[in-house]
């Protein structure tokens, strides 16, 4: 009994002491300026990468904030300290507006437009299906516009395409203002492109709130699809623009390693980071990078990916002007050998 | 060393001792509850967010409590399976977090009868729990798993006693595991990363360091003839650090259900008027 005694005063003596301490912020703006700002310090995976002193950045944001400002002050306090990470996967959320960084992308030239793609080499003419627009081409070249990876493409829906697509000499996939979304779409469409276990990338997650504490890199490979499905190993020319981001820089980063491929366009818009959300005592969400991913040479993305060399083009607005899609123009010229003049329909 | 060998050379000349002699019949009635619980819950998870949520706890049990055939007058097996909901909300009230585990255990407990109808028992238990906590705003980390294998020590005190005429058995019992082995990712992995095959680093060994963990049940049997009114009170505290994730869940929920004790006869003999009954609780 003795024995049972001790046992049980050891048992309370750990209930007592055992429950792990948890960081708590008041519900004040100061105390949520905190907690946004702890959040990422302990979180966010780019700091290194992008040269950003934080513990600066809390120095001259921290000088703003006051308890007695409004909702909406302390909103525009908090949103200019995330824009100095430059990183368009990083957002708060609050009932009244959703922060933002645009300048990723509204500092570069859009190019592409789709009126100009529908109209002048489409004719409005074209099937669709699992997200993806396609059509063959008068230069006997496929096309396929895939406007964003948050639209899920079954396997079906690649066999379809890629067997309409069958007698084209080569293959356009427009990726420009795609935007991302998710990374499962990656891997189903890679698939059709590759005919062996391929190293896609890697991905290094933080293992502690230090700047620099992240896990050696994973390596993570696709394999070619199943067999029986339809699959493309002719010539692929990938578009690319700023507005490339996330998964689909990511669609991009592995693309580009593929043979007989090139990207044409421009630089992606990066966007490498898979974001993580938090939220802030006042019911603020805060989006972030969190876990870094990186092409299969194990270089970093975040900052875009530029287009093969030699193959760097931007849109014309003139000759946007006259139903000239420069940039696809220059892949139907790549993919037939053709002049660029004869390239339009 | 030297007691442990004692200790069980005594233990299997008991066991055999109760094949070799002659003995009255002895009846082990089988001690089963059905309950639902309905309390308060406070969840906190720093993977998915660094606020603690807090809500409602709803959870259904089962327990079966039985003496061992080998010594039932000491030894007292229990097994217990239950499945717990938590839906709480958290300090904003815009997100919502919740929590499905499932639990299962079964242990052994060593009793002693004490003057006054007071039984007292200690022993250990192992048990898997297996679920997942879910925070509604979150995108790519919306779920952490919760699952775990432990070694507990557990133990019981029961009080036989009369409320007016009503036989009433009051009961505490709290389990503490103290070691195991449960799951987490590492600070920031996804479960993408996971599902890419990176499952290197997800199973970590429990001690009270990491892995604290106490439920404290307090019930009253309510005797109306054979079946009875089993009410009372669950607490449950679980609190892991690890990859600097910090976990807390405590729940504290009122019981009611109903709880009874069961004998097997073979009919053509029926009750042999001999036979002493040992029950699992008095």
């Amino acid at each position: 009994m003795k024995r049972i005694c001790y046992l049980m005063m050891l048992v309370l003596l750990a209930a007592t002491t055992s429950c792990h301490k948890l960081e708590s912020w008041s519900d004040s703006q100061r105390g949520n300026f905190e907690a946004l700002w702890t959040i990422m310090d302990q979180h966010y995976c780019f700091f290194t990468e992008k040269g950003v002193d934080w513990d600066e950045i809390h120095t001259r944001y921290a000088a703003k904030v006051s308890d007695d400002m409004t909702d909406k002050e302390l909103f525009y306090v908090c949103a200019d300290m995330l824009n100095e990470l430059r990183d368009g996967h990083t957002n708060l959320s609050s009932s009244f507006n959703v922060s933002y960084y645009r300048k990723w992308w509204s500092d570069y030239p859009e190019n592409y437009n789709a009126r100009l793609v529908e109209e002048h080499y489409l004719n409005f003419n074209y099937l669709s299906a699992g997200g993806m627009d396609y059509a063959i081409l008068p230069q006997n070249v496929g096309y396929v516009r895939y406007s964003s990876f948050n639209s899920m493409v079954g396997e079906s829906n690649l066999d379809q395409i890629l067997l309409h697509l069958n007698v084209c000499d080569g293959l356009i996939i427009d990726v420009r203002d795609n935007g991302g979304g998710s990374m499962t779409n990656v891997e189903t469409i890679v698939r059709r492109f590759i005919t062996e276990r391929t190293l896609a990338g890697y991905i290094s997650h933080k293992t502690g709130p230090g700047h620099d504490d992240f896990s050696k890199p994973y390596a993570y490979y696709y394999d070619p699809a199943d067999a029986g499905r339809i699959m493309w190993g002719k010539p692929v020319v990938v578009l690319a623009s700023r507005g490339t981001f996330s998964a689909a820089n990511n669609f991009v980063s592995i693309m580009q390693y593929r043979p007989n491929t090139i990207i044409a366009g421009s630089t992606t818009g990066g966007g490498s980071g898979m974001p993580f959300n938090s939220e802030l005592p006042n019911g603020w969400g805060i989006r972030f990078s969190a876990c870094s991913v990186l092409d299969a040479k194990g270089n970093t993305t975040e900052q875009g990916i530029e287009p093969t060399p030699g193959c760097a083009v931007d849109l014309d607005p003139v000759q946007a002007l006259d139903g000239h899609d420069t940039i696809l123009d220059f892949a139907i010229s790549y993919l037939t050998g053709t002049s660029l003049a004869y390239n339009r329909q | 060393m030297k007691r442990t060998i004692i200790f069980i050379a005594v233990f299997i000349a008991a066991m055999l001792s109760g094949y070799s002699q002659e003995k009255p019949v002895t009846l082990r009635p089988v001690t089963s509850a059905y309950t639902a619980e309905m309390g308060g819950a406070n969840l906190a998870n720093t993977y998915l967010t660094p606020l603690k949520y807090t809500g409602w706890s709803t959870a259904f049990n089962y327990e079966r409590m039985q003496a061992m055939k080998f010594n039932p007058d000491k030894w007292v097996m229990r097994l217990a399976a239950g499945l717990t909901l938590d839906g709480t909300e958290n300090p904003a009230k815009n997100a919502d977090m919740w929590r499905l585990v499932g639990e299962f255990s079964w242990g052994m407990t060593y009793r002693w009868r004490l003057p006054y109808n007071i039984t007292v028992a200690a022993g250990g238990s192992t048990g898997i729990d297996i679920g997942v906590l879910y925070n509604s705003r979150n995108g790519n980390n919306p779920v952490a798993v919760e699952a775990a294998w432990t070694v507990n020590i557990t133990g019981y005190a029961t009080w036989n006693t009369r409320i007016g005429r009503m036989p009433v058995t009051l009961r505490y019992q709290p389990t503490v595991p103290v070691t195991g082995v449960f799951f987490s990712p590492d600070y920031g992995e996804l479960f993408y990363e996971i599902s890419l095959g990176n499952d290197s680093g997800l199973v970590h060994g429990a001690w009270w360091g990491n892995y604290f963990r106490m439920e404290n049940l307090v019930t009253a049997d309510l005797h109306f003839g054979s079946t009875c009114l089993r009410i009372g009170m669950r607490s449950n505290v679980l609190s892991t650090k690890v990859n600097n994730i910090v976990t807390r869940v405590v729940t504290t929920a009122a019981v009611i259900g109903i709880s009874g004790e069961w004998i097997s006869l073979n009919p053509s003999r029926g009750l042999d008027s001999k036979a002493r009954i040992i029950s699992a609780l008095y």
